[in-house]
């Protein structure tokens, strides 16, 4: 019968022992051979076996002619090989997980929905091009399939069609990547920064043709119909009000349009929100600015019919517009003291810092409405330990749920509650799901109250 | 059940020097009958590298010695010397094994 490969490989190896080994015992072996069953064992025995002997000074032979150097190169070749190839393609698994699993960079510090698509992108690290966007399916909320990473700033929009996600860089430049490939994302404008500017939001018009990119004092209209070359068609000077502090958190939802693109809602000034007429985006104006209790503006949000417009504050106000008439904006509801409700983990209705240092936030908030428009959400998020130190990641997602009525004004309050490990949550448009952030990797939670 | 069973990976604490003895101890065999017995009694798969490795050391120690060859098939025998030093293993494994036994019941209640 003829060997196999295994077994051909094995009848060489028993040649490669030194040559006084193979007078006395080469043969033996080689009759062994004939009638044991070869594997891959037997020939990593023999490979040892025959350095091994070449190292026993009983049968290590003089000098090292260049045949013998070659042999010796090959068995050490063919020993080395297979572990070079199974550890090789163990550490490139291992790098190419890394891109996935950035234990060191830090916790979820952004997200961003695709309003109507099924995609989700968040980002790990610090603000800049050094944080790690993943780029998730959320088809099935349970399990959020990952599509793809890439490096470059902080998501703070998707396009209606999913196909661009704008974001922030170091030096505060919005950036556009093209998702149209969500497996292959690439860079393809960065737009210019402004000095002394710090780029707080960044919204898609609903066509998809205009982005808002809102600076603390101004708001700038590019048109992004050509993302690779945006251009800018308009700069509105928001009204600045003196600036309190200490200076209020970023807030991801503070600027948006609503959803027949004719009509911009921005924070300005941290404590009011203004209202700008974009049907002409390069003639845009005020139209009205509102106003509520003299606190930070945290997260805005349109009605699906555009025809309200809610508020939530950081310490926890929630505010209802009426835009019927843009020009003349009427509040139809105001709740405050919801956060009597929001507690902390453990059900602590105080900070377990108390008295609270400055920096630590009341709370996180997510706002949106249902796409029937019927129900009003707003998710507050409370962290346990102090935020910027976060010696403590529990948090508690507490989720208000108003019924809207067709005026405008808010009743039936249910709310449900969870104990995570997070604390900047953020709605799906489906106005019901939450994602939150995991402070500790690129883990996005997703869940719906009951 | 095989024998190449879970225990398979126990070769590596055995002793290919005793194993050989052991399967020499009731006459003399060739290289490949070695393996066989050895995989018979013991369970252990023992392969050519290993089996001639030891098989030289122990020929240098005069405990294992080689016979005529008949054809390609050397036969090898224990010598009295090698008789000698697997009594004193057995012997020493045999207080191993009574140790164990007793600590491993002590260790389960028995």
């Amino acid at each position: 019968m003829r060997p196999g490969p295994v077994g051909r490989l094995s009848r060489f190896l028993v040649g490669c022992h030194p040559r006084r080994w193979r007078e006395r015992y080469g043969e033996e072996m080689l009759d062994v051979l004939d009638q044991h069953q070869a594997s891959t064992r037997t020939v990593v025995n023999l490979a040892a076996s025959a350095l091994s002997t070449h190292a026993d000074p009983a049968y290590r032979t003089e000098g090292l002619s260049p045949s013998r150097l070659r042999r010796a190169a090959l068995i050490s070749a063919a020993i080395t090989a297979p572990i070079v190839l199974v550890f090789g393609s163990l550490l490139g698994y291992a790098a190419w997980q890394d891109r996935w699993h950035l234990s060191g960079a830090g916790g979820v510090s952004a997200m961003a929905f695709a309003p109507g698509q099924r995609l989700l992108v968040s980002a790990v690290g610090g603000v800049g091009e050094d944080s790690m966007e993943t780029v998730w399916d959320i088809t099935d909320p349970a399990r959020p399939r990952q599509l793809s990473a890439f490096q470059g700033g902080q998501p703070t929009a998707l396009s209606p069609d999913g196909r661009i996600v704008a974001t922030v860089s170091y030096g505060g430049q919005p950036v556009l990547w093209n998702m149209a490939n969500p497996r292959r994302s690439a860079k393809i404008a960065v737009m210019p920064a402004f000095d002394g500017n710090v780029l707080c939001g960044e919204a898609f018009s609903p066509d998809g043709q205009i982005l808002a990119t809102a600076y603390t004092d101004q708001i700038f209209l590019w048109d992004v119909a050509s993302p690779a070359r945006p251009r800018l068609l308009r700069t509105l000077a928001a009204p600045v009000t003196p600036v309190i502090q200490p200076p209020p958190p970023f807030s991801p939802q503070d600027i948006t349009f609503s959803p027949d693109g004719s009509i911009l809602a921005s924070v300005t000034g941290t404590d009011q929100v203004t209202v700008w007429n974009v049907t002409d985006p390069a003639r845009a104006a005020r139209i009205a600015t509102l106003t509520g209790p003299r606190d930070f503006v945290q997260a805005i949000t349109f009605s699906p019919r555009g025809n309200l417009l809610a508020v939530v504050t950081y310490h926890g106000t929630v505010l209802v517009f009426s835009l019927a008439d843009p020009a003349r904006p009427a509040r139809t509801a105001t709740i405050s003291g919801i956060m009597a409700d929001a507690l902390y983990p453990d059900g602590l209705l105080q900070h377990p810092d108390a008295p609270p240092c400055p920096s630590c936030g009341p709370a996180n908030y997510a706002v949106a409405f249902a796409p029937d428009g019927r129900t009003l959400t707003v998710v507050v998020a409370r962290q346990e330990g102090n935020v910027t130190s976060a010696y403590s990641t529990a948090a508690r997602d507490t989720v208000f749920t108003w019924n809207v009525t067709s005026s405008g004004a808010l009743s039936g309050v249910t709310t449900a509650t969870r104990n995570g490990e997070d604390s900047q949550p953020t709605l799906a448009p489906d106005g019901r799901t939450v994602a939150d952030g995991s402070p500790t990797s690129n883990a996005v939670y997703l869940w719906t109250p009951p | 059940m095989s024998m190449h069973g879970k225990f398979d990976g126990l070769g590596r604490f055995a002793d290919p020097s005793l194993l050989i003895m052991t399967s020499l101890a009731n006459g003399p065999k060739h290289g490949y009958a070695i393996m066989t017995d050895v995989a018979a009694f013991s369970g252990i798969r023992m392969e050519p590298g290993t089996l001639y490795g030891a098989l030289s050391r122990l020929e240098r120690r005069g405990w294992v010695r080689p016979l005529a060859a008949a054809e390609r098939r050397r036969p090898y025998e224990i010598t009295a010397a090698g008789q000698e030093v697997l009594a004193e293993q057995v012997t020493t494994m045999q207080q191993i094994v009574q140790v164990a036994r007793l600590r491993t019941a002590m260790a389960w209640g028995a």
